[in-house]
């Protein structure tokens, strides 16, 4: 919840942003590909979906299938990693850095600190999925896989609102 | 553990150092709020040297005030650190948490005294200094408080995991305190943007590298200084070690 708090104000200064250089963030945004960053919704929104099975499943006591659908939540995490990697690599390669304008000091830092909350993500996924590997789930263990699932779902969240205000607008 | 109950001191002595921690918010407000022109950022990352030299000498004895009421605040910091360390001392066995805990509240507590003593030189003579040295003095100041993260967030880390690793009902703190600190992190970490912006939310006068790790900051002293002394409390149920 307090990291929503803090987004706000991001999703507010790319506001901002917007309204007082309309034209110059308009043209920016046309050079983003839209489809990578629709990609990489569809793979946030589709590790969710594993991970949230996988609470299921755990509730249910069911550790096996629990467990692998953490790990497709993670290769799903991976893959965001793999194409937000390749996406700034071609920007860079164009010659637009953070240093270009507004526009593009709001990309590259917010979707930074968004990566940075998915790399802590993937870890926290681990862990829920060794929480799930064990022979008996308690109480424990369901709050940690509980707890981490939760955060997962927060990245997922503040990345759709980000791409909207990014890429779609 | 009984005997905490039994140990008026240890209950005293956290209760000081809770209090420490507080003190040091007030000073803060006092010496970088009121009169020091820390926050809200006086300087900017981007003014020229000489309008540096001009606001400074302009609020030259509000600013050696300020200071020294700031050099005050962060010296309460070690205090502040070493209570929390005794009560994560306390549901250990064998310490290790708590040692670390230590470290970085040494490197804290130097760091911020640091600060402290930049923003003092910046004001000793501002009209003898060449004018890009007394923005150099601001800058360090502000790269010692908000890029300093790994020292800060490392510290924030080491309370958090004695928690979460804590067997139940073993833990010295209750576990939302632990996601306190953790977040806490995330708050610091903007601040190491400072090093590629001289402008904009992200430089050192922004809202983004400079207002959110330092109210972040203050909130999280505030928060472990209640939760020292909920955990001391007479009457509290004292948390078997």
């Amino acid at each position: 919840m307090g990291d929503l708090m803090v987004f706000s104000v991001f999703f507010i200064l790319i506001a901002i942003g917007q309204k007082e250089h309309a034209a110059l963030f308009n043209a920016s945004r046309a050079q983003l590909d839209m489809w990578v960053g629709v990609f990489n919704t569809f793979l946030l929104l589709t590790g969710s979906w594993f991970v949230a099975i996988g609470v299921a499943r755990c509730r249910a006591g069911l550790s096996a299938g629990g467990a692998r659908n953490f790990t497709l939540g993670i290769l799903c995490g991976v893959g965001f990693v793999a194409n937000k990697a390749v996406e700034w690599g071609g920007k860079i390669s164009d010659g637009l850095s953070p240093a270009t304008n507004d526009f593009y000091m709001f990309f590259f830092v917010f979707t930074g600190i968004h990566l940075l909350h998915v790399l802590v993500g993937l870890v926290v996924l681990f862990v829920v999925r060794s929480a799930s590997c064990r022979p008996t789930i308690g109480v424990r263990e369901l709050r940690t896989i509980e707890s981490g699932a939760v955060f997962w779902h927060l990245v997922d969240l503040l990345w759709v609102v980000l791409f909207a205000l990014l890429y779609l607008l | 553990m009984s005997e905490a109950k039994a140990d008026p001191l240890f209950r005293k002595s956290i209760v000081f150092c809770a209090w420490s921690g507080l003190a040091a918010i007030v000073l803060f407000i006092i010496g970088g709020v009121f009169l020091g022109g820390m926050l809200p950022p006086l300087l900017h990352a981007n003014d020229s040297p000489a309008e540096f030299v001009r606001k400074v000498s302009e609020h030259l004895f509000e600013i050696r005030v300020g200071s020294v009421f700031l050099m005050l605040s962060f010296a309460l910091f070690g205090p502040f650190g070493a209570g929390i360390a005794a009560l994560t001392r306390r549901a250990e066995t064998s310490p290790a948490f708590s040692y670390v805990q230590l470290v970085f509240t040494a490197c804290g507590t130097m760091v911020a005294l640091l600060v402290a003593f930049t923003w003092a030189l910046m004001v000793f003579r501002p009209d003898e200094y060449d004018p890009t040295l007394v923005q150099m003095f601001a800058d360090f100041a502000y790269f010692l408080a908000v890029f300093s993260v790994p020292c800060f967030g490392g510290w924030c880390v080491v309370i958090a995991l004695p928690i979460l690793l804590a067997e139940e009902g073993k833990a010295p703190f209750p576990r939302w305190v632990a996601y306190v600190n953790l977040w806490a992190v995330l708050l610091f970490a903007p601040g190491q943007m400072v090093l590629f912006f001289k402008d904009g939310p992200f430089s050192w006068h922004g809202i983004v590298a400079l207002w959110i790790p330092f109210v972040a900051f203050f909130l999280w002293i505030l928060i472990m200084c209640a939760v020292m002394l909920k955990a001391v409390k007479p009457g509290a149920q004292v948390r078997p070690a």
